[in-house]
């Protein structure tokens, strides 16, 4: 029943999801709801998480150090755990943007022509 | 810290998520109902988002592995039967195998248990005549002080002596030693001393005759005692972990260890004694060497014109590890047995991959839930796994129990079967190959259910509900297990079949042999009041006259024999110098029929006839004289003699082709009377007469006690020990693996008629017979079984040439074993599948309908 949906979703590659979390948090430490929602908007919810996969994301940028975790109070005065970006982690950032950048342009280069000649 | 501080949080982490989401949900104008679950379906499985985000925590694979490993011990428990069964076969394929490693292990690898092994040299001159190693005594001490390629030398000979002295006298297994035997067999006193080389009227005694005939007293150390009526002194007790290891000839005739050790005779003493000879290679030095080195002190005698000590024969040196000359002989057979215990753990291995099959159809469903809430298939796979093991360490432990009590029983059953097999046991070899094998199994029977269950197509296996289908693919690949399984069985059924049919060669014997009916035994006469012949001469004819005068007694008489070797001047000879060794035995007028040859030609020798007639074998008559007839024709042993009768050959072991070339003397004739085999025919219950014969034999001289009295069926039965053994082994094997080839064709066709309980009511409501369904269900186990004997004949005729050299008169592929194996296979096949067939022919179609 999902699969038309599925279709136009974009799986997200792990590496990926890192860069979109600390993108994220450059702004402000934020929870993990808050995350998912941002992505999501941002994206115009092309990009859709499935919100789960978001979590074991996050342990994995603690475990490396370029994020951290810390108890905090939400908007509504509940507890939430809030991650915010590190040093380590803002220097990742921008290699990763870098990369990505690259990575992106030069895929663009390559896939022009064919679009040139779908769409006369 | 930060895991356990980020792992503490996560679950209300992941409930706060999913109450936002929620919340959200309904600000947009849900029900809440419909809000939280579109926020748990928008977040996933929770169950999986726990797991991989502990995963990250690296150690969460070994939390995981004692999860899997808790569930897979539960999963066994529930289900007792079917855990039961599994172990138990594993038990019996990793104990049969374990134990024939630890045997294998302790005869071909370990290193003998003597100081520097490795250097450890047998040193022999091969005789062809009579198939052994022998060396003369004389070469030896010629060996011993010329040859410089050995740091160490010694000789021992078989020597049965009689121990006596104030108020006991025995007969005991000695060994007579020389040269540095004590230092090569690593010997220390454990009271007293070991006899230097060269001293003579010494004896050292084992641990066991110490403490049995002198009941541990250490004053007999220094004391004398009376051996073989000379008196000679004590000089020691070995300690009781001393072990002759050496290679003994005589052990299938004479199994107890050494009793005592005496020394050699010396140089020239007694020309014609043979021994053993060992010897310890100096560093750096080959056998090669150390063998060109033999061969140049043997033609230094020969130049010098020196008479050999055995007459003139053909020299054949030799020079090999010690170790080859202990174990050659049982390589074969244990590489074949170890092959065979490979056989019976794959053929247990496929019969439980078999039953696991059958069991995962059962578990479809549960295995489909795990998937759907998010187990991973690697989890799967690894869970499954982790049952697999679990049921291995289980099998495993149980085999090595089983193993233990194998080896003991081997060891007890025939210690002498193999060399060296007394050193088999459990040690770590033997426990780190069971547990080896055990991983081995579980991986083989663990893959493939496994991989058939990882591919379980989620939607169709929880749609099909309560019933469980194995499904077509299933069912499919059982038969061919089943089919492998019985290609197995038949390799081991042929090769135990081909033993069993040598042994039944080994056996045949001619009409009226009857060896159950003849008692042997032997005399020694030892001390000072048999030192003159006389003496001798009277107490066998005292002993002659008394055995026949016995009641029951049908025959009697008395042998002995020694080795002849020369030019006897055959006449079918083409170059009448031609050297031969002959069989001279010496036998009193009955003593033939009572071991029972049969008089082929000419008549029986009496105490009447000359001391030059004489009877020749079968074999020694076509030899000596080719077709020509042999009666009161002559031949120089090196005496002349004149053939008065031949008799059949007597097969003397049952081992072994031909028997030697042989002719009888007058008993007169012996140059030494002093010991004698003695045979009595009898009518009647040997266990009743031996007491008697025996009692009568020691009322001559009662200093003089016969011994080794056994009947000819056990003194032959003896000679074939070591393929017993083996025959015993394979018969285990193949045993087994007939069981499970049963165990399996009744498992997959019982659980294809199970499978097919609905078909088989359709068929019935139809108004097909019951004969018809039996009909079915037998023609799928006989197919099964045709593809399974036709692959495994194939197999075994490959196979069983690589056992060639333990068959006695039976060709490796010999139609009649393969047709009989065949038959029986298939036979138990048949039966296997007729219990599940019948059972389908009770089918009720209305229950059978309604089941669905």
């Amino acid at each position: 029943m999902s699969t038309r949906r599925e279709e136009n979703r974009i799986d997200l590659l792990q590496g990926t999801l890192d860069l979109l979390i600390l993108r994220t948090l450059l702004a402000r430490p934020a929870h993990g709801h808050a995350i998912a929602k941002t992505i999501e908007r941002n994206s115009d919810d092309v990009l859709q998480v499935e919100q789960g996969s978001l979590y074991p994301a996050l342990h994995r940028l603690v475990r490396r150090g370029w994020i951290a975790a810390e108890d905090g109070l939400s908007e509504n005065n509940r507890r939430a755990k809030y991650y915010r970006l590190t040093s380590k982690g803002r220097k990742q950032l921008r290699a990763e943007t870098t990369k990505w950048e690259k990575l992106a342009g030069a895929i663009a280069r390559i896939l022009r022509p064919v679009s040139g000649e779908v769409k006369p | 810290m930060t895991r356990r501080r980020m792992l503490d949080g996560l679950d209300a982490e992941i409930r706060d998520h999913i109450r936002r989401e929620t919340e959200e949900n309904i600000e947009r104008g849900m029900a809440p109902e419909e809000a939280r679950r579109a926020a748990l379906r928008k977040f996933g499985s929770v169950t999986r988002v726990n797991e991989e985000t502990r995963e990250v925590w690296s150690w969460v694979w070994l939390e995981q592995l004692l999860r899997d490993a808790r569930d897979a011990l539960r999963m066994q428990w529930r289900n007792p039967g079917f855990t039961l069964v599994i172990v138990v076969t594993l038990a019996l394929g990793i104990g049969m195998n374990t134990a024939i490693f630890s045997v294998a292990h302790a005869v071909l690898l370990k290193p003998l248990d003597y100081p520097n092994p490795d250097r450890l040299v047998w040193l022999a001159d091969y005789d062809p005549n009579i198939k052994r190693d022998i060396v003369s005594l004389n070469d030896f001490y010629e060996w011993r002080d010329h040859a410089q390629s050995y740091a160490a030398m010694a000789a021992y000979g078989y020597q049965q002596a009689t121990l006596s002295g104030p108020g006991y006298g025995s007969q005991v297994t000695g060994v007579a030693v020389a040269g540095d035997f004590w230092t090569l067999a690593g010997a220390q006193p454990a009271m007293g001393r070991l006899f230097a080389p060269g001293e003579q009227d010494a004896v050292v005694l084992a641990w066991d005759l110490f403490q049995r005939e002198f009941s541990g007293d250490a004053r007999i150390v220094g004391g004398s005692v009376f051996l073989d009526g000379r008196q000679a002194t004590v000089a020691g007790v070995l300690p009781k972990n001393f072990r002759f290891q050496f290679p003994m000839w005589w052990v299938t005739i004479q199994p107890q260890p050494p009793a005592v050790y005496i020394p050699m005779p010396p140089r020239d003493a007694e020309r014609w004694r043979i021994a053993n000879v060992v010897a310890a290679l100096r560093p750096g030095i080959g056998p090669g060497h150390a063998l060109a080195e033999l061969h140049a002190l043997e033609e230094r005698a020969l130049r010098a014109g020196e008479p050999r000590p055995l007459g003139a024969r053909p020299v054949k040196l030799r020079v090999e590890p010690l170790r080859e000359k202990l174990v050659a002989e049982a390589r074969p057979t244990l590489l074949v047995l170890l092959a065979a215990g490979g056989f019976v753990l794959l053929i247990a291995c496929v019969n439980i991959a078999s039953l696991l099959l059958a069991r995962s159809a059962a578990r479809q469903r549960e295995i489909a839930i795990r998937m759907a809430v998010g187990g991973g298939g690697a989890r799967v796979v690894r869970q499954l796994l982790f049952e697999s093991l679990a049921l291995a360490v289980a099998g495993g432990v149980a085999g090595v129990a089983f193993a233990a009590g194998a080896v003991r029983a081997l060891i007890g059953l025939s210690p002498h079967a193999v060399p060296r097999l007394a050193e088999a046991g459990m040690d770590g070899d033997a426990l780190a190959f069971a547990a080896a094998v055990a991983m081995g199994a579980a991986m083989l029977f663990g893959a493939g259910p496994a991989l058939s269950l990882r591919r379980t197509h989620l939607q169709s296996a929880l749609k099909e509900g309560a019933r469980a289908s194995a499904g077509s693919q299933r069912i499919r690949m059982r038969r061919l297990l089943v089919a492998v399984e019985l290609a197995l069985s038949i390799v081991l059924l042929a090769a135990a079949g081909l033993m069993v049919k040598s042994f039944w060669r080994m056996n045949a014997r001619p009409p009226g042999f009857a060896p159950e009916s003849v008692l042997t035994m032997k005399i020694r006469l030892a001390g000072p009041q048999y030192a003159d012949r006389a003496a001798c001469e009277a107490y066998v004819r005292e002993l002659l006259l008394r055995l026949a005068s016995t009641p029951g007694v049908q025959s009697a008489g008395l042998s002995n024999w020694f080795l002849f070797s020369g030019a006897p001047a055959f006449p079918a000879d083409p170059s009448p110098d031609q050297t031969r060794v002959i069989r001279l035995n010496a036998a009193s007028p009955n003593y033939l029929q009572a071991v029972g040859a049969r008089l082929v030609k000419g008549r029986w020798l009496t105490d009447a006839d000359p001391a030059g007639a004489v009877l020749l074998n079968e074999s020694m008559a076509r030899q000596a004289f080719g077709d020509a007839d042999p009666i009161g024709r002559s031949l120089r042993v090196p005496q002349p003699v004149t053939v008065v009768g031949v008799v059949s050959d007597l097969k003397y072991a049952k081992l072994d082709a031909e028997p030697p070339p042989e002719v009888y003397v007058r008993y007169q004739q012996l140059p030494f009377l002093r010991g004698a085999d003695v045979a009595v025919r009898i009518a009647g219950d040997p266990s009743v007469l031996a007491p008697v014969i025996r009692k009568r034999i020691s009322d001559i001289d009662p200093s003089q006690p016969v011994y080794d009295m056994k009947t000819l069926e056990q003194a032959l039965a003896d000679s074939i020990a070591p393929r017993r053994f083996n025959l015993f082994l394979l018969g285990t094997f193949a045993s087994a693996a007939l069981l499970l080839a049963i165990v399996g064709v009744y498992g997959v066709i019982a659980y294809s008629v199970a499978e097919r309980t609905r078909e088989i009511g359709v068929r019935m409501a139809l108004g097909a017979r019951r004969g018809r369904v039996v009909g079915m269900v037998m023609r799928e186990g006989m197919l099964i079984a045709a593809a399974g004997i036709a692959a495994g004949l194939a197999a075994a005729l490959v196979l069983t040439r690589l056992m060639a050299s333990l068959l006695y008169d039976v060709r490796p592929h010999d139609p009649l074993t393969f047709a009989v194996v065949a038959i029986v296979l298939a036979a138990t096949a048949l039966a296997a599948s007729m219990g599940p067939a019948l059972k389908a022919a009770l089918v009720d179609p209305v229950v059978a309908l309604r089941h669905e």
